[in-house]
């Protein structure tokens, strides 16, 4: 039992960081643009796609860590040039509106292109099986996993905090307005720092493509975890983030041990709670 | 000059009681001008939810994520209530909005803690957990099956009235008097004192609140009310269709409601049934030819964002104003979303 359990804890984990990661686009975008961005889970569904597309086209998994982001990132770079910069500074209901019906489209989008049936794909070969410690099996893909996760948060942190754009951007959470009086073409930073976040929530759906079903819907499954994730954290906290996206995969694994049928319930129970306990998340700082 | 004083006292006239009168009259033609009843019925339905919703989003400024949970609660109560217990009508209508309304009054009393986009980020979360549990409860939901065989009572009072419910046209009619008797509740809140008060945490929930108001309560209220007719209308829709699906309480209803909202027209009570209206019928017959409709609907969400973001009703206000030349003493009641700068702005480009 103590061995299933730390398994569980395991695969949680490895859950957990791609909520994290996921979590974490969602709120730079929104902190900095104002933007809830409700077409994230569909760029996180377009990236499981395109990685299916690139591993049954070249069959190479590697290729497609490469090609999925660019690729996402630049669907996030159009829609942001021809819809989204029209909307800047107006009420924040249209901006849910209007990516609501970009999620939408996409989502029907993706099932003309590739059917309603859900696809699925296997890892690469140096990657399947487990390694066995201690007589606990870790599977090879979702170690590859946490460590790709582990890297790319951060790589995030790192460029958020230690270098010029960074500060940029942090600087434009707080005040864009006058971060534009300083000289910086915010609307420019706007543009690339959308792009930036779709291309990880992109890379983050061609992460798990391989443990999972890919299918049309998986993107407003991580939607609605995400808000949970960032409603248990707290908004505008990097820590924040990390803590809600890892109680969230560790909680639903853990659950799956005692009843199935809850594993997800529970993650949205888990958000009830911190928000009657503490409001502002476990680590907000600004509303 | 004496014209154009004529027609601004039919203007008013018309913001007053004379439109329900019309829009009464027009609801009593609609069956006859369908193909089928049974789409008219659909039509009034989601008009009924369409409404309830601009209470919160047109005249409370409340953006919920999560209408398809409460009015799926509804819809799930009443089915459970005809399968299991009685065959009374009016029960089971009472079990659904009952249910519906302690859903609403809950998670407004949550979702109120925190304000704006937060609030959509709750709701939308509590409209997936809504969902996962009818998913997963499936001794008593049916699961992704759902539930079928519902029967549909008929309208009978012992001693007093007798109404065969099973033609869907008497149905309608059913429908209609519950869905004007919600209107005219509905408009009459708004222009209540209590509605006045929504309308100001609408514009400035900050002045409300140091007029010494607690918008928190007063919003939960607004939750509730709309709860109350969100589970009506649910309830309604179940003993039409017959069945009760897992897709009820999914997101899409919730992305339908709110669509029927912007085509119509925010904080205008008629535009949403337009809306609703515009919405089942283009639905209705897209969906006769293409699989994938939904691109269509929300091609149309994107281009009433972009360029017409007051809806259809306000289009159509305008033009009928600058047609008639009538200026009415301004009267604020709609919502003025699409002039509001934001308190963060985002560099002056917009």
């Amino acid at each position: 039992m103590t061995n299933l359990i730390l398994a569980q804890c395991f695969n949680g984990l490895s859950l957990g960081i791609i909520y994290v990661i996921v979590a974490m686009s969602l709120t730079i975008v929104w902190g900095l643009m104002n933007i809830l961005n409700f077409a994230h889970g569909l760029f996180f569904g377009l990236g499981a796609y395109f990685a299916y597309t690139v591993v049954t086209v070249t069959g190479n998994f590697w290729l497609c860590l490469i090609i999925v982001p660019l690729a996402t990132g630049l669907v996030g770079l159009i829609l942001e040039y021809s819809l989204l910069r029209r909307l800047y500074g107006l009420h924040v209901l249209y901006q849910i509106l209007l990516t609501f019906g970009i999620a939408l489209v996409g989502r029907e989008i993706i099932i003309l292109i590739y059917g309603p049936i859900g696809k699925s794909f296997y890892p690469p070969s140096i990657l399947e099986g487990a390694i066995s410690i201690g007589g606990i099996l870790f599977p090879k893909y979702r170690i590859f996993l946490l460590f790709v996760g582990i890297l790319l948060i951060f790589g995030m942190w790192m460029f958020l905090e230690k270098t010029k754009y960074g500060s940029i951007v942090r600087a434009g959470t707080e005040d864009s307005e006058m971060v534009s009086c300083l000289g910086v073409n915010i609307s420019k930073v706007f543009f690339l720092i959308f792009g930036l976040a779709i291309a990880i929530a992109g890379f983050s759906g061609a992460l798990v493509a391989p443990i999972r079903a890919i299918e049309p819907t998986m993107g407003w499954l991580i939607l609605g975890i995400c808000f949970a994730v960032v409603v248990i954290g707290g908004m505008g906290s990097f820590v924040g983030a990390i803590i809600g996206g890892l109680i969230a995969g560790l909680s639903q694994s853990l659950v799956t041990l005692i009843m199935p049928s809850a594993s997800i319930i529970v993650i949205y129970l888990a958000m009830v709670f911190i928000l009657l306990v503490k409001p502002r998340g476990l680590m907000g700082i600004r509303d | 000059m004496l014209v154009r004083k004529r027609f601004e006292k039919l203007y008013i006239l018309f913001e007053g009681y004379l439109s329900t009168v019309i829009l009464t009259g027009i609801l009593i033609i609609l069956p006859f001008t369908l193909p089928y009843t049974a789409l008219a019925n659909e039509v009034l339905i989601f008009s009924l939810v369409a409404v309830s919703f601009d209470l919160c989003l047109g005249y409370t400024g409340i953006m919920m994520f999560c209408q398809a949970a409460i009015w799926g609660t509804g819809l799930y109560a009443t089915a459970l209530t005809l399968l299991h217990f009685t065959q009374n009508i009016f029960a089971a209508i009472f079990f659904g909005v009952l249910s519906a309304t302690i859903l609403a009054v809950i998670v407004g009393a949550i979702a109120t803690k925190r304000a704006h986009t937060y609030m959509v980020l709750i709701t939308m979360a509590f409209s997936e957990l809504i969902y996962f549990i009818a998913y997963q409860w499936d001794d008593v939901t049916g699961g992704s099956d759902g539930l079928t065989g519902i029967p549909r009572p008929n309208l009978e009072i012992p001693g007093i009235i007798s109404i065969d419910l099973q033609a869907q046209l008497n149905y309608y009619f059913f429908i209609l008097f519950f869905f004007l008797l919600s209107f005219i509740i509905i408009k009459r809140i708004t222009i209540s004192p209590f509605g006045r008060i929504l309308q100001g945490i609408r514009e400035n929930e900050a002045r409300a609140q140091s007029i010494g108001y607690n918008t928190r309560i007063y919003k939960i209220v607004v939750f509730g009310i709309a709860g109350m007719f969100m589970g009506l209308s649910g309830s309604l829709y179940v003993m039409l269709v017959r069945y009760a699906h897992i897709s009820n309480v999914g997101i899409d209803i919730s992305g339908n409601i709110i669509m029927m909202e912007l085509i119509g027209g925010m904080g205008t009570l008629f535009g949403p049934i337009l809306g609703a209206f515009l919405f089942t019928i283009t639905a209705d017959i897209a969906s006769a030819y293409w699989d994938r409709w939904l691109i269509i609907l929300g091609v149309i969400c994107i281009v009433f964002v972009l360029f017409a973001r007051g809806g259809i009703w306000v289009l159509m206000r305008d033009l009928g104003k600058r047609f008639f030349n009538v200026h009415p003493p301004q009267r604020k009641t709609t919502a003025t979303f699409y002039g509001d700068k934001l308190e963060k702005s985002t560099g002056g480009q917009i």
